[in-house]
């Protein structure tokens, strides 16, 4: 530990230099792709592997690396934002063209595909998918630790799973009003009845089917996901319910339960990537309820 | 594509044993497979989910989802055959592993035991049929005239908000779910019911409609899809109602058919999308 933290301050130094002297021969030369890739890869506290979603989507490993921006998902308004904040490596936790595995074989005459691509390449952008080594960071998936964080949860986290949280003993209602309030979530929906009372809970932030899903709701008052397909584990809720079983499923949407782990992923890189800037850019809750309309979405390219 | 092939004709052989017990839930099963005009497919997921399907039927309960809910409401209008969309076990194939000793398992397959259902899953055959007649009872429900092909309909011009808010109050759920301006003028929708899965819903997009209105869809699939269109300055927009209320009328509009089928007693059973926001 102590080693990390010189090594750290070393390194901030060095890049306070090259801050107070741009263009100078003391400017070191900026880290490529592949070598952030390569400073990840040990850092993760799990091996790395190869076989799941995580890849270099579109770009070079060899760009050299103005700037990093971490983001929940490489949407077109994501990829302007880093455009527009001068960053041109990102990192995205979930898919840019529109399927878990980022296939785009079936996209090669899909007219937006067409546009997107161009786009990152006009700008000079990589984008790198980062899902599975990110959720499989030791000792605690990367994502959960974030959106601990962002709830003030940490104190609460269970001994024996990381998952699991025993909190101050609230109602459903309460509970949910801690979404609203600390991730601004206006879409959020529930199954359970809203007087629940509400001591310990298991958050799997993100997609969750019925395993593990209906373990989960075993072993806690209520279970946080981001999705549920409604006829798996959402209808399981709904079959809880009926039987009068006091549990309840609360679904925040996919984005806003998993974003701010990657503005933990931020902070985690910069630690190590100390040379450019690194900033985490959220982007916005995808939907609306028709009680209260919104239109954030950019418009112009 | 799916593969049109003619019904099976029984053949009336003067040597056949006739008929004479009661009808079976298997009897009523192949007479909707019969009669539905759906094409033969190679592989469904529509099957016998639970249930003995030699049981005598009493009663034909169609419900968008084997939910506890509905279970009951069979049960105790003495129907013993449940037509479901959707599975009743929580998952596409209703896959029981690992749900053996599950408390709402057992309660939900004690249930099917003591009142003797049959539960069947009519998911494909029933979207086969020409047109697709979850799209077909959809737009019955909403008042809205049948395109000559395809799911694309003209409606009179309005606003993406107000299309919404009148889907909103129609099923009695606030916590529809829109992607797009508000604002957005719309007169053209695509009715796509149930799973809006990512190919499908992107051609449906890429389409003449202004906005598709789906029940369910993955966050990273089309969900995101459309916003990126919209990020593009596509004028297009999404709306989810979710699955249970996307596929209700279309379910309805099965019950109504089956009445047409058999003179066995049908009844729609409902079950609420159950969610608060």
């Amino acid at each position: 530990m102590h080693g990390k933290a010189w090594d750290r301050r070393g390194a901030i130094t060095a890049a306070g230099v090259v801050l107070a002297m741009p263009g100078t021969s003391l400017a070191v030369a900026p880290p490529t792709v592949q070598d952030v890739l390569d400073r990840m890869h040990g850092r993760t506290g799990a091996p790395w592997f190869t076989g799941g979603v995580d890849h270099i989507v579109t770009g070079s490993p060899d760009a050299p690396v103005a700037g990093i921006a971490t983001v929940m998902m490489a949407t077109f308004d994501a990829l302007k934002a880093a455009v527009a904040h001068r960053l041109n490596f990102v990192i995205t936790h979930e898919p840019t063209f529109w399927s878990h595995q980022d296939r785009t074989d079936q996209l090669q005459d899909d007219p937006l595909y067409r546009r997107k691509l161009t786009y990152i390449g006009d700008h000079g952008l990589t984008v790198f998918y980062f899902h599975d080594h990110w959720h499989g960071k030791k000792p605690i998936d990367g994502i959960n630790q974030g959106m601990t964080h962002k709830m003030g949860w940490q104190r609460y986290t269970d001994t024996d799973n990381s998952r699991a949280f025993n909190l101050p003993a609230t109602t459903l209602k309460g509970l949910v009003g801690q979404f609203r309030e600390k991730l601004g979530d206006r879409t959020l929906r529930v199954i359970g009845d809203p007087a629940l009372p509400v001591k310990r809970v298991i958050a799997s932030w993100g997609n969750c089917s019925s395993f593990p899903g209906i373990p989960y709701l075993d072993m806690a008052d209520v279970l946080i996901i981001g999705e549920a397909q409604d006829w798996d584990l959402i209808a399981y809720a709904n079959d809880l319910a009926a039987a009068g079983r006091p549990k309840a499923l609360v679904l925040l949407g996919h984005v806003l339960s998993e974003q701010w782990g990657m503005e933990y992923c931020a902070d985690w890189l910069r630690d190590f990537v100390p040379e450019v800037p690194v900033r985490f850019l959220p982007i916005t809750e995808p939907y609306w309820t028709p009680a209260a309309p919104v239109f954030e979405i950019g418009t112009k390219i | 594509m799916v593969e049109s092939k003619p019904a099976p004709v029984r053949p009336a052989s003067p040597f056949a044993p006739r008929h004479t017990g009661p009808i079976t839930a298997l009897q009523v099963i192949q007479l909707v497979l019969e009669k539905v005009g759906a094409g033969y497919r190679s592989s469904t997921i529509d099957h016998v989910s639970a249930g003995d399907p030699l049981t005598a039927v009493t009663g034909i309960a169609v419900t968008p989802i084997a939910s506890l809910a509905a279970l009951r409401r069979a049960a105790e209008r003495g129907h013993n055959l449940v037509v479901t969309y959707d599975p009743g076990f929580w998952s596409t194939s209703d896959n029981l592993d690992g749900l053996e000793d599950n408390a709402l398992f057992q309660m939900k397959r004690d249930l099917i035991r003591d009142r003797h259902l049959v539960v069947f899953n009519l998911h494909d055959h029933w979207r086969d049929r020409i047109p697709d007649g979850l799209v077909q009872g959809m737009a019955q429900a909403l008042g809205w005239t049948m395109p000559a092909e395809g799911a694309v309909f003209d409606i009179a011009p309005t606003s993406l908000l107000t299309l919404a808010r009148g889907l909103s109050i129609r099923i009695g759920d606030s916590t529809i779910r829109v992607v797009g301006d508000p604002r957005l003028a719309v007169s053209r929708v695509a009715l796509a019911p149930g799973n809006a899965a990512q190919m499908p819903t992107i051609a449906l997009l890429n389409g003449p409609a202004d906005v598709v209105l789906a029940g369910y869809c993955r966050e990273w699939e089309a969900v995101e899809y459309v916003q990126d269109m919209i990020a593009a300055g596509a004028r297009k927009a999404m709306i989810l109602l979710g699955e249970i209320a996307s596929v209700s009328p279309g379910m309805k509009a099965c019950a109504e058919w089956l009445k047409g089928v058999t003179d066995i007693p049908v009844t729609y059973v409902d079950t609420p999308p159950g969610y608060w926001s």
